[in-house]
């Protein structure tokens, strides 16, 4: 076992002319939920699609676990994107069938179960779902793994308080421990007492990367408050009215 | 790891043509009775076997459309598309994923072919005096058993498989077309399309340099080979050239693949 | 039984203060079995690690005992409790002065407004 789970040194990506993420250094230990945190377009999809093997970096290395990313990086990660990506002809029962043999720590009966507490029947097809109960499925796949990364791209983004907080109690009772969650969001207040760690990504730059209780401790505000002084709109500041 | 991608494929597959394959045959065999009603003087009989003429071919079209559209659409949205967010992210390496379809694809069109001829032969107002000619022509083969007739074995294997390399390389060809249209970043289908024409171009341009020189090496060869011999080597050197295409389609296919994939 | 937390402060510290208030409330009783990590984790909606920091402290002060493996238990020794709940009632007691200061009056005036209970009450 690698002393740190994800290493990532001057993480380069551009798209075109456009540098969506700039030589980016990032250490992120075991055992940890970590809240990646930035506005709309400052980088977080693009990180997160590097680590877990949809994007080449243009520049810079990544390694998970100490090695590149690849087969075995994909073994061990447990990605949920920001979109559905269910074949329309399947059940959950299929896709549980497909997780099961081609990840060895996802946990069926897990799944299972997991799927009765949130009141969704593996048996029905996919495309007869409504999109909270997709979601919900594609919650259950993701959480249902014992992976050492779970990389969790705007989970709770579009959804209302109540189905937010149970999105964060079913990650918060089934991650593995040992670990890390990666959570990438815009929506701070409603995460921030899950994190330990917050990483502020600023157009493509990561400008704070620290634990929560640091960040309170120094700056007597919480990271939400520290963000939205952070991340104001220019306009906002300009005072010329 | 890659039995399993099979897996999966095949099951998508079989969801795509577990009617049709059936439907095909099924038909074969009513058009069989139903052909008999020509000779007689009904019109019912006539306007019968004319609509179960019809449906029949109509199915048969429509099982080549099926496996065309069947391999554009697993490649696209499987790959290119969402579901590529979960393809992707699978503990396997991209020429896998690549491979699985395509074996996939190419199974799925020998099916078809395989199904076409057994209605064909379904078809066919076999009686019993024709089984037996068959089965007699079989035990002649069997009992003087020899080099030629080996020989002719062999060769029809040799075509079979020059046959499922030309459809992997027709499938490669779109593959490859697709993957240079998902390059860019706007209007992905059109510019997968002028892809294909561009690709077919590049192809035909190539070839017409390349194959009137090899051909001249090649057929004094050829003929210089007795009887079957030649058959063979004409399909070896053909198999031999497909297989160098689908090299070339395969290797771009994964290069976009694994180094320019950028998922929308 | 809600958990509130204010912006100002780390959660731990939160964590560990309304804890330590449910010993002295005697919610939980000395000799208690304490809910796991986990699931006091999930009941307020907080990291485990987060949690772990704060019974930590709680161990710190003597509240609780037990390791990882057995569990925690509130302590039995109740002079612990007791000499926390003494801490805690300072606490508020101090926090009050200063208020009434803040306000203008005096200590003897403030000790004595604390002492006008029946008025209080009519409020």
């Amino acid at each position: 076992m690698n002393e740190q789970l994800v290493t990532c040194a001057a993480l380069t990506k551009r798209y075109g002319n456009k540098t969506a993420l700039d030589r980016v250094d990032l250490e992120l230990g075991r055992g940890k939920i970590v809240g990646l945190l930035g506005p709309n377009g400052s980088g977080k999809t693009t990180l997160i699609k590097i680590l877990c093997g949809l994007l080449q970096p243009t520049e810079g290395t990544v390694l998970i676990d100490g090695q590149g990313v690849g087969p075995y990086t994909k073994s061990i990660l447990s990605y949920l994107p920001d979109r559905m990506y269910f074949a329309d002809w399947m059940k959950a029962t299929d896709l549980f069938d497909l997780f099961h043999d081609f990840y060895a720590d996802f946990d069926k009966v897990k799944a299972v179960n997991m799927c009765a507490s949130l009141g969704v029947t593996p048996s029905d097809r996919i495309k007869t779902m409504s999109k909270g109960t997709k979601e919900k499925v594609q919650l259950v796949l993701v959480m249902a793994r014992k992976a050492q990364l779970y990389l969790l791209d705007e989970p709770i983004a579009g959804v209302d308080p109540a189905a937010r907080d149970f999105i964060l109690g079913t990650i918060l009772t089934n991650y593995n421990e040992d670990g890390t969650v990666l959570i990438s969001t815009h929506l701070i207040s409603d995460i921030e007492k899950v994190l330990d760690e917050a990483i502020f990504l600023k157009q493509g730059h990561i400008t704070l990367h620290d634990t929560v209780d640091n960040i309170r401790e120094r700056e007597g505000k919480s990271v939400d408050a520290l963000f939205r002084e952070v991340f104001r709109a220019p306009n906002y500041e300009g005072g010329a009215f | 790891m890659f039995g399993k991608l099979l897996k999966y494929d095949f099951r998508a597959m079989w969801k795509q043509f577990a009617f049709i394959w059936p439907a095909a045959l099924v038909l074969a065999v009513v058009n069989r009775f139903t052909l008999d009603g020509l000779g007689s003087s009904s019109s019912v009989g006539e306007t019968t076997a004319g609509v179960a003429m019809l449906v029949y071919v109509a199915i048969l079209i429509a099982m080549f459309i099926i496996a065309v559209i069947f391999t554009i659409q697993r490649f696209y949205t499987g790959l290119l598309g969402d579901e590529g967010y979960l393809m992707h992210t699978l503990p396997v390496k991209p020429w896998q994923l690549v491979a699985s379809k395509l074996l996939c694809a190419v199974a799925a069109t020998a099916v078809n072919v395989a199904v076409a001829i057994l209605s064909m032969l379904l078809i066919l107002p076999w009686d019993s005096g024709d089984l037996r000619e068959v089965f007699q022509v079989l035990q002649y083969l069997c009992s003087h058993w020899s080099m030629e007739s080996a020989q002719v074995i062999i060769a029809m294997l040799e075509f079979i498989l020059f046959m499922l390399v030309s459809f992997a390389v027709g499938y490669l060809h779109v593959y490859l077309a697709m993957a240079l249209g998902h390059l860019f970043n706007k209007n992905r289908v059109a510019m997968s399309v002028v892809a294909f024409i561009a690709l077919q171009v590049v192809v035909s341009i190539l070839g017409n340099m390349i194959l009137p020189p090899i051909n001249e090496l090649i057929s004094p060869l050829v003929h210089n080979f007795q009887g079957l011999e030649g058959f063979h080597a004409a399909m070896w050197f053909g198999i031999a050239i497909e297989l160098a295409a689908s090299a070339v389609y395969f290797a771009g296919t994964n290069y976009i693949l694994h180094h320019r994939l950028n998922l929308e | 039984m809600d958990w509130t937390f204010t912006e100002d402060r780390p959660i731990w510290q939160q964590l560990t203060e309304q804890i330590t208030l449910r010993i002295l409330k005697g919610t939980y009783l000395p000799g208690d079995k304490l809910p796991a990590v986990r699931e006091l984790a999930a009941q307020a909606g907080v990291n485990p690690n987060t949690m772990q920091r704060a019974l930590a402290q709680l161990e710190a002060d003597g509240l609780a005992v037990g390791g990882r493996t057995a569990g925690r238990t509130v302590t039995e020794d109740r002079s612990i409790i007791q000499s926390a709940r003494e801490t805690r009632a300072r606490a508020a007691v101090r926090a009050c002065l200063e208020l009434l200061a803040e306000l203008g009056y005096s200590r003897e005036d403030a000790l004595a407004f604390m002492n006008m209970k029946e008025e209080l009450h009519d409020e």
